[in-house]
This record gives C-alpha cells, structure tokens and sequence, in this order.
C-alpha cells in the first residue's frame, strides 16, 4: 500500500464518518439532544441501499436519491414518535427515547435481512479500483457542500439555523419551530441513509454497526467542539486520519515492525478511545471549541 | 387602535407576575411601558408576542382576536419584538440575522437589508460578522433591526438600554422617533423613564404587575408621582 | 400503610417463587436467577441513575468486569464465588474510583460518552487479552456458587442464594436512597445550586452513587458467571447496558421496587411472549419507547400514583417539636468583603465591590436589572469564583471554599425563585437543611431514622415559627406561593446562620404578604442575624433596611440610610435616567 492509497483510503472514510457526524450535531443543535439512534439509521441506509439493489440493478449513486429519501421519510417518523412527544422533558429523556428506536431499527433489520453481512452495490457500475474511493469522496463532499450552500445561502437554512440557537426567539420572528425540527431530523437521517450506503459498499453491513457508527459520531462531535458543525467534518476527518494510520504505520515506519501487534485494528480503537477520554478530560471544549456551550 | 390589551392576568406556576392590565397602542404612536425591575414590563411584552399565555384577559391586534395564536403566527401578522437581553443569534452573520425575520420574497428582502444599513449605518460595515462578535450596542442595533425586517406594523421594544453605556442608550433609543416617522408603532419597554418618555408620546407605569398611571408623556415626566412608582417613599 | 406498593409486590413475589420452586422446570429456576442477578445490577443503576441523576452507561460494564473476576479466579486458581468476591466486587469500584475523578463532573451527555467509551475499551481488553480472558471465546467449566465452601446446587439453591442477595441488597438500596441521602439526593436532582446552598456536599454523594452502582454490578457479575458458568465478552456489550437501562426505565429508576420489579419483569417477558420468538426483541424496543413516552416515571411510579388516590394513605405523622439549637453569639464584623471583582467575558459584572455587614444588621442591596446584584450573592456564596478581592465571614477567608462549606459555616441564602422539592413535604424539604452536613451514604447505610427524626422535630419547630405549621406535611409544590417563601426562609434557617442573604424575597407575594414577610425579617434582625436583602419593592425593603447600598454597572454608587439612599441624585439617575431628579 503506498501513500497515496493510503491517502484515497483516509479521505473515503473520513468522507462517510463526515456525514454521520453531521447528521448528529444537526439534530443536537437544533434539539439540545443527543440522537442516539444516528448510527442505526447508518446502518439502516445500508439495508435500504441493498434492498434497493435487490429490486433496481442500478449502481449505487442512482440509488442514492432513493435511500435518502427513504431515510428521510424514517427521520420524520422518529422525530414524530421519539422527539416532538418528549420535547419538554430533560434532555436524557431523548436519548432513552432514540436508544428505543436504535433497538427497533436493529431487531427489524435482524428480522428482513438475517444476521450476516450484505453489501451495497459500488457507486459506479463496474469493478473495484481507485475510481470507486474518489467516486465516494467526490459524492459526500458534493452533499456536505450542498448542505453548506442550504444552510448558508437559503431562507430555509438561516431559520434551521436559527431555531437551532434559540427556540423563543425563532418563533417570536416568525419560525414554526416544531416543523423546523421535524425537517432537521428528516435531513439528518437522509445524511445517515447517504453515509450507510457509502459505508455499506466499503465495508459491509450487518444490524449491530449502528453502535459503532453512533460512537464515532459521538466522538467526532466532542474533539470538533459540542455543537459546531465545522468542527464534526474535522473530528470525522481526524478519526479516520487516526484508523487508517494507525494501522499502516509499521508500513511506513520499519522500525515498528517488531511490536506490529499493537497496530491492530482493535488497538487503534482502544488508542483513538483512550485520546478522547484524556481530550474529554484536559479540553472539555472540544479540540477547536471556544467554549463548551451548555446547551446539554 | 392598532394593539389592545384587555384585563390580561399572566402568571409563573402560581406567581402572579400581571394581574389585569389594560393598554393600548394606536396605529403609528410610540407608547413607553415603564416601571422598576420586576414591575411585570417584559412579561407583558412576552405575553402580547405570545411566548407567555395570558391566564385571562384578550390582546387584539389590528382588530384581530390574537390570543391563542402562536408566537410565529402573530409576528407574521406585523408584530416585531426586540426582546429583552437582545438574544441576536450568535452564530448567524448579521446579514443572515437580519435576513431570517423577514418574509418578503428576495427583492424586497434586499430592500429591507439596505434599509437596516442606512438606519444603522455600524450594521452595514462588516455584514459578513457573526452576531457573537458585537459589541453589546451593536448587538442591540442588530436585535431592533432584526425586529423591524418584517415591516412590523408595531414594534415591541423590551428594554432596549439594558447593559448599554449613557452615550449607545441615547443612540439607541434616539432611533425611535425616526423609527415611529416611518409607520410603525411602537411599545417601549425602559427603565429609564426620563429618557423613554422624551420619545413617546404616551406612557404607562406598571408596579407589582399592575398598571398604576398611564398619560401623556409631558404630563407623566413631570409628575411627583412616577418617582414614587419607582423608589416608594 | 404509607408504601402499599412495595408490600403488594413483595406478596405477589413470594406466591410466585413458591409455586416456581413446587412446579417450576430447572429452566424457569435458571431464568429467575437471573431475574435476581438483574435486580442486583439495576439497584446499582438505581443509585447513579435514579438518585444522582447521571446518565452514566458504565453498570452494564461494571458487572461484566465483576463477572471477569470471579470466572478467572474459579477457572484459572479455583477459588470459589464466596472467596472471589472481594474482588470481584473490588476490581469495579476501583475502575470507578480511578475514573469518577476527572469524568463525573462533566456535563450529562459528556459523562454519558465517556462511560460509553469506557465500557468500548473494557470490552476490546476482554476481547483481545486472549491469554487472560480467553478472547472472544470465553472461559468455559466454571463451578457453581459455592458458599463458606459448601457447594450451593443449581435449582431451588441457587435461587434462594441469589434472591437472598437481593433482599440483602434491596434493603441496603432502601436505606441508601430513603431517609435522610434519599432527601438529600431529591434536593440535588432538583436544583444542583440550591442543594450546595443548604450544605449538601453534592460531589460526594455523586461519587458515593458511582461505587455503591460499582459494587452492585461487581456483585451481580459474580453471581451471574457462577450461574451462567461461562464469561465471554457478550457480558461486557452495549445489550447488556440496554437491559439495565430499560429496567430502570420501564420499572420506575428511582425505586428499588422498581429495579428488582422492572427486571423480573424485562427477564421474564420474553419467555411469557416465546410465540413472539423472533418479534419480541423488536416489541422489547416498542416497550421501551412506549414506556418512556408515555409513562416517563416508570411502572411503579405510575403505580404508587394511582395506588394513593385509591387509598388515600395517611400522612405520616408528625414529629413531636423539638428546640432549635443556639447559635453562639459573636462580635465585630460579620461579613468583610474587600475590593471584589468579576468578569463574564468582557463584561465586567462586579468592579471593585467593598462592604461591610455587622451582626443584626439589615442591609439593603438594590440596583437597576444587571447591575451585579445576584453576580454578588453568587460570589459570597462560592457559586462563582471571583477574579480578585477577598471575601472574610467570622473572620475567615472564604472566598475560595466550596458552596457547601460556606453554607455549614452559617451563611444561608434563599433564591430568586423559590427553590424547594415540590414532590417533598414541607417538613422534609427544611429537615434535610438541618442535618445536611451528615449526609452520606456510608451513614445511610448505618440507617438515619432517629437523626431524621431529631432534624424533622427541629423543622416542625421552624416551620411553626415561619408560620407555616400547618401545611408541614404537604408537597412542597402543592403549596400557594408565598408560603413556599416562608418554607424557604425556614429551611435557610435550618442552618443556624449568622446571616441570611435574600434575593428579591418580596418578589411574587401580594401586599399582606409582604407585611408578614417584612414583620418576621425584622424579627429575626433582632434575634441577632445579620440579613442582605436584594429588593426591588422598595415600600418592602425601605422600612426593612438599616442601611442601604446601591450598585449599578458592576460598582457601589451609594451607600447610606434609606433616606439617603432615595434622594441620591447618582441612585435616581441610575433606576430613572439623567434629568429625573
């Protein structure tokens, strides 16, 4: 493996984690909440991308509109039964709620799809080779860069943002917020649907990678700063940063060669959970946090 | 007239925080809501903005019973609110501050941000700033902009001077009567009675959540009795 | 009967494990182990969940470790349950220890994370340290539970072990979280700030909450590796947590009929629903979310609700009065606070604030909105740390203690918005004042009842004299606003302070009231305490104060008699704007 695939490698994952970490921090910012269900809506887009390739023999960047809008129609649905019925209980009362729904996502994916690993169909028709990973880089860079132009540039944008930073006053000037809500949890599980179909092409997907996905969201969220949105594309990009290198590093340094059995995968997942405890501890604030913001 | 408040009670779990307060404000006239910290003043401008439910009691706006519309209905209908504490979004640039209240269609709403720039010309020099980076009186500048986006037919003005130096409060409040020349009522919320009532043209001084002397401006800024409404004696 | 509910489930409790010990296969007996070992686990969560108030996802791992230890020690050195225990039980408290001093202060969904981080890395150690785990295999052949040596059959046994455990475990739980900790846990889930400001040392209780969840779920996995006989990493997943959790949820998380009930109940629904077979896993997520959605206190909350409007029990009766102790009397100056300062980014919200305040002194603090008031209460009540200056009370520096030791020093305040427990009595919200300083769950575990019984004597006392006799038995937030207020002072009184800081204490209350009000302040100046009074009423406040103070934009503009006070030309220009006077 040389340095450019490694290079490729990093930025196709660090592309996918990107949108599932912007997918939680959009429902965090607009709720005060921590949507716990975000990684089993990934997974979630992972299924529906392959039952979609079971019915349609198209590659997977057709299928892509149809997975996110599909997950967007489940985003709805869980800000309806899990969010808006508990919008003025502590926030920990949400977190229950979207635990609940990761466990119904999970059992129902057990149940259409059995336990063993499926495969979403590649982006582009056609074999394996580096076109795919650019073809994943260039697909979750044009929809981060779609979001960006939305929430910067349109109506529609500036009020999710600003229901995001302040409910009383959204509304005072004329927001419906409750719909505002609903839209963010409808955006940010069509970004999970987007992320699962990519992910489920790189790897595999099984109904138990919701808890996987859901930590590294967590996480790239807490080094990015609780609540920035920036700040989760680059703790996204770190992490990967993190698991590509870590493992490729007897490759690249020798010298390591002679302990290369703490460069494993597990070990870079214990190494990358043992940084963000120190982080959590030093720089509560995140890595580019100004300040933690309490919204919690 | 263009806002009228009718024997509104509004409580916090069991405080009573306005107990029958009746006001008025007609079309085009600036009214200045005084009284001491706690006298009830930003209470009764959440509640006519509808972020606080009356207990009883009608607010009619525009000859429209509005008191059980929510807060973004009523803003729609041409209430702004400029509330207390300027809560601009920090995180939107001042531009996009401005932009969100307004729901006019492109054109106009390129107009209305032109015309925030010429009323408050500090706006306008770095429209790109996030909301955070103000100072406390560009804030406010910004929050009263935000607040006249929608071309209010009446604008609520909580407490526009709070935190603000002598010299930014005489700028700040000295927008008014451009403010009320262009059309739009106003309700001003001030502690600081002697300048709020040089002005409006009317007043109202609330005690304890009651209103105890409402008038002419002249007529209250020279009264004994508007000095006992606030410090006692 | 005051708790019908737990007696009710007891009896249903007892009717069923007889017949499942008459008739029941040794599968069902198995299952209800289980149930037990469940419970265990969930009355630890009990503690830092339900009674901290943490969101904390680390029991699941905590029993998992305990699990590890003893499946090792029996598989690798042969040493049975009984003598593994200590560290089975240990090795989780340890890890709680070492982990709760930099994690347990952080924010809810901060702390959530890093107990789900913690519980990641536990798991891919289980998972990787082949050669002491045995990996992702596991370790097989472990004995059954054992007992002082004697070895203890599966069935009926083993079932009676466990369960034994849990009425032991139970009835700790019970003293743990009632009495005199459960009070005091109910004031911190209520309002952190409020509960330092009475003198509960709420950082202690914290950590005490996160080893006493350690040891339970250190317990439980021991009994369950005995039981089960083989430890694997599955013990140590995110499923595992998931349960705890939905037993807490769906049981009720701040009862410990509620844990033991909720598990039974979550172990046992499966096999009630076996037809379900492959839809039950997804029902269990429904039931969840049902449960939390629309009873978001639990089952047995809910169930304790409806029992007491059927029944209408008794309330429990008062305490005979009982004198409240002196305070010493001491002179010179009380409070000394020299040149104060503090900022809140570049907002300079306290600019060099110096004042002095004698015994039996009424000060009267007033200032227009944002002027720094209550930024000072915080300061000298040690919610906020100031940038510079010195705060001395009775002659010692406090500015730098702990909230709670300044309020054990006998400096009471009340808040701007009446702060108490409303699901508590009256009587109970100020007994927990009284005795703040001993509580603890090590002394819980000794059992409370006679202090709380002294303290609930001396709060009868002074809710009488505030006034509020007669509605000491009643929730707290069943009562009309401006008796709250005086069971507020009551409780501030409770401390035995020197002095008593106000914040807008006239605020919400009609004007009879505040004559009340106005009349027992005075009256408690001339007993000898020292009052600070945040007003903006000035009728109340004028005829109050001895002498007054006003601050405006962080800095003390005037100072004098309340005459004084109201013609300051720089006091008028401050409240009115300039011309006014």
């Amino acid at each position: 493996m040389d340095l450019g695939q490694i290079v490729f490698n990093l930025l196709a994952l660090g592309a996918a984690y990107a949108l599932v970490a912007l997918g939680f921090v959009l429902i965090l910012n607009a709720t005060g909440a921590v949507n716990f269900a975000q990684g089993d809506l990934v997974m979630a887009g992972g299924f529906a991308a392959v039952s979609f390739a079971s019915m349609l023999d198209w590659p997977g960047v057709l299928l892509l509109p149809l997975v996110m809008a599909g997950l967007a129609l489940v985003g709805v649905a869980v800000a309806l039964v899990a969010y808006l019925p508990l919008r003025r209980r502590p926030p920990e009362s949400v977190f229950i709620s979207t635990i609940a729904v990761g466990i119904i996502a999970q059992n129902a994916a057990t149940l259409g799809f059995g336990a063993q690993a499926r495969a979403a169909p590649p982006l582009l028709p056609g074999g394996d080779g580096p076109g795919q990973k650019l073809a994943i880089i260039l697909v979750a860079a044009a929809l981060i860069g779609a979001l960006y132009v939305m929430f910067m540039h349109t109506q529609t944008g500036r009020r999710l943002r600003a229901t995001a930073q302040d409910r009383d006053i959204a509304a005072a000037i004329g927001i419906r917020v409750d719909a505002m809500v609903i839209a963010t949890f409808a955006v940010a599980a069509s970004l999970a649907g987007a992320a699962g179909l990519l992910l489920a092409n790189l790897f595999f997907v099984t109904p138990v990678d919701g808890a996987n996905y859901i930590l590294k969201a967590y996480i790239a969220v807490t080094i990015g700063g609780w609540g920035s949105i920036a700040g989760a594309v680059t703790g996204a990009l770190l992490i990967a940063l993190f698991e590509v290198l870590w493992p490729a590093l007897p490759l690249l340094l020798p010298g390591l060669d002679a302990i290369s059995g703490a460069f494993s995968q597990t070990m870079s997942t214990i190494a990358l959970d043992i940084v963000i405890l120190l982080l959590l501890m030093l720089r509560p604030q995140g890595l580019f946090g100004q300040a933690a913001r309490s919204r919690a | 007239m263009l806002l009228e408040i009718e024997n509104c009670f509004v409580s916090y779990g069991q405080i009573a925080a306005l107990r029958g307060v009746s006001l008025g404000v007609p079309a085009g006239g600036a009214v200045a809501l005084l009284g001491a910290n706690g006298a009830g003043k930003s209470t009764l401008m959440r509640t006519i903005i509808g972020l606080l439910r009356p207990r009883a009691g009608r607010i009619r706006f525009a000859g429209t019973d509005i008191t059980a519309l929510p807060a973004a209905s009523r803003a729609r209908l041409g209430l702004g609110y400029c509330p207390e504490g300027r809560r601009v979004f920090p995180g939107l640039s001042i531009r996009d501050n401005l932009l969100v209240a307004c729901w006019a269609g492109r054109a106009e709403r390129a107009r209305r941000l032109e015309q925030m720039f010429t009323l408050f010309p500090a706006l306008g020099e770095r429209p790109g700033a996030n909301a955070w980076q103000l100072s406390g009186g560009q804030q406010q500048m910004l929050a009263i902009g935000r607040s006249l986006m929608n071309a209010p037919r009446l604008l609520l003005l909580d407490e526009p001077s709070l935190g603000l130096s002598p010299r930014l409060t005489e700028e700040v409040l000295g927008r008014i009567p451009q403010i009320v020349a262009s059309g739009t009522a106003v309700l001003l919320a001030e502690q600081n009675a002697a300048r709020a009532l040089s002005v409006c043209g009317h007043g109202s001084v609330l005690r304890l959540g009651e209103l105890v002397l409402a008038g002419p401006a002249a007529e209250l800024a020279a009264s004994p009795d508007i000095r006992r409404a606030f410090l006692g004696g | 009967m005051r708790r019908p509910l737990p007696l009710l489930l007891l009896a249903i409790g007892a009717i069923y494990g007889a017949w499942a010990i008459a008739h029941g296969s040794p599968y069902t007996l198995r299952v209800l182990s289980v149930a037990g070992i469940y419970a265990l686990l969930a009355l630890g969560y009990l503690m830092i969940f339900g009674q901290a108030g943490a969101l904390a996802l680390s029991s699941g791992t905590f029993m998992g470790i305990g699990a590890y230890a003893a499946g090792i020690a029996a598989a690798r050195y042969g040493i049975g349950f009984d003598l593994a225990l200590p560290l089975a039980v240990g090795l989780p408290v340890l890890l709680a220890a070492l982990v709760a001093i930099p994690v347990l202060r952080l924010q809810t969904h901060y702390f959530a994370l890093a107990t789900l981080i913690i519980s990641q890395i536990a798991l891919l150690v289980a998972t990787e340290w082949v050669g002491l785990t045995g990996g992702a295999n596991g370790i097989g052949g472990i004995g059954g539970l054992t007992l002082a040596g004697f070895p203890i059959r599966a069935g009926w046994q083993s079932l009676a072990l466990v369960w034994s455990a849990v009425a032991v475990g139970g009835w700790l739980a019970a003293r743990m979280t009632g009495g005199l900790a459960g009070a005091g846990f109910a004031v911190m889930r209520a309002d952190g700030a409020t509960a330092r400001a009475i003198g509960l040392d709420t950082d202690a209780l914290r950590f005490a909450a996160f080893l006493a969840s350690a040891a339970y779920g250190g317990f439980a996995g021991a009994l369950y590796v005995h039981t089960i006989r083989v430890v694997s990493p599955d013990v140590l997943g995110f499923p595992v947590m998931v349960t705890c959790l939905t037993i807490a949820v769906v049981g009720g998380r701040r009862r410990v009929a509620g844990a033991i009930g909720g598990a039974v109940l979550v172990t046992l629904l499966p096999e009630w629903f076996r037809a379900l077979r492959d839809y039950y896993l997804l029902a269990y997520g429904a039931i969840l979310l049902a449960v939390i959605v629309l009873l978001p206190e639990g089952i047995t909350e809910a169930a304790e609700t409806l029992l007491a409007r059927l029944l209408r029990p008794a309330p429990a009766p008062l305490p005979p009065a009982l004198p409240v102790p002196p305070i010493a009397v001491t002179r010179g100056p009380l409070l000394e606070i020299d040149a104060l300062t503090r900022s809140f980014g570049g907002l300079r919200a306290l600019d060099d604030v110096s004042l002095r305040l004698a015994p039996g002194e009424v000060l009267g603090l007033i200032g227009p909105n944002g002027s720094g008031k209550t930024t000072l209460l915080n300061c000298v009540t040690g919610l906020y740390r100031p940038d510079a200056g010195r705060i001395r009370f009775l002659g010692a520096d406090i500015t730098r203690l702990p909230t709670h030791a300044i309020a054990r020093a006998g400096l009471a305040r009340t808040f701007q918005t009446v702060s108490l427990v409303a699901e508590m009595s009256a009587l109970d919200n100020v007994a927990i004042a009284v005795e703040a300083a001993s509580v603890g769950l090590l002394r819980a575990l000794g059992g409370t009842g006679p202090q709380f019984t002294r303290a609930r004597g001396i709060a009868r006392t002074l809710l009488e004299a505030a006034g509020a006799a007669e509605v000491a038995q009643l929730p707290a937030g069943s009562l009309a606003y401006g008796i709250r207020r005086r069971v507020e002072i009551a409780r501030a009184l409770a401390l035995r302070p020197r002095l008593l800081l106000l914040d807008e204490p006239a605020a919400g209350l009609n004007e009879t009231e505040q004559a009340d009000l106005a009349a027992r302040l005075r009256d408690l100046a001339q007993g000898g305490l020292a009052l600070l009074v945040i007003e903006h009423n000035m009728p109340f406040l004028l005829p109050l104060a001895d002498r007054m103070i006003c601050l405006d934009h962080g800095r003390v503009i005037a100072s004098g008699s309340p005459a004084e006070i109201q013609s300051d030309p720089l006091v008028i220009e401050a409240y009115l704007g300039r011309g006014a006077a």
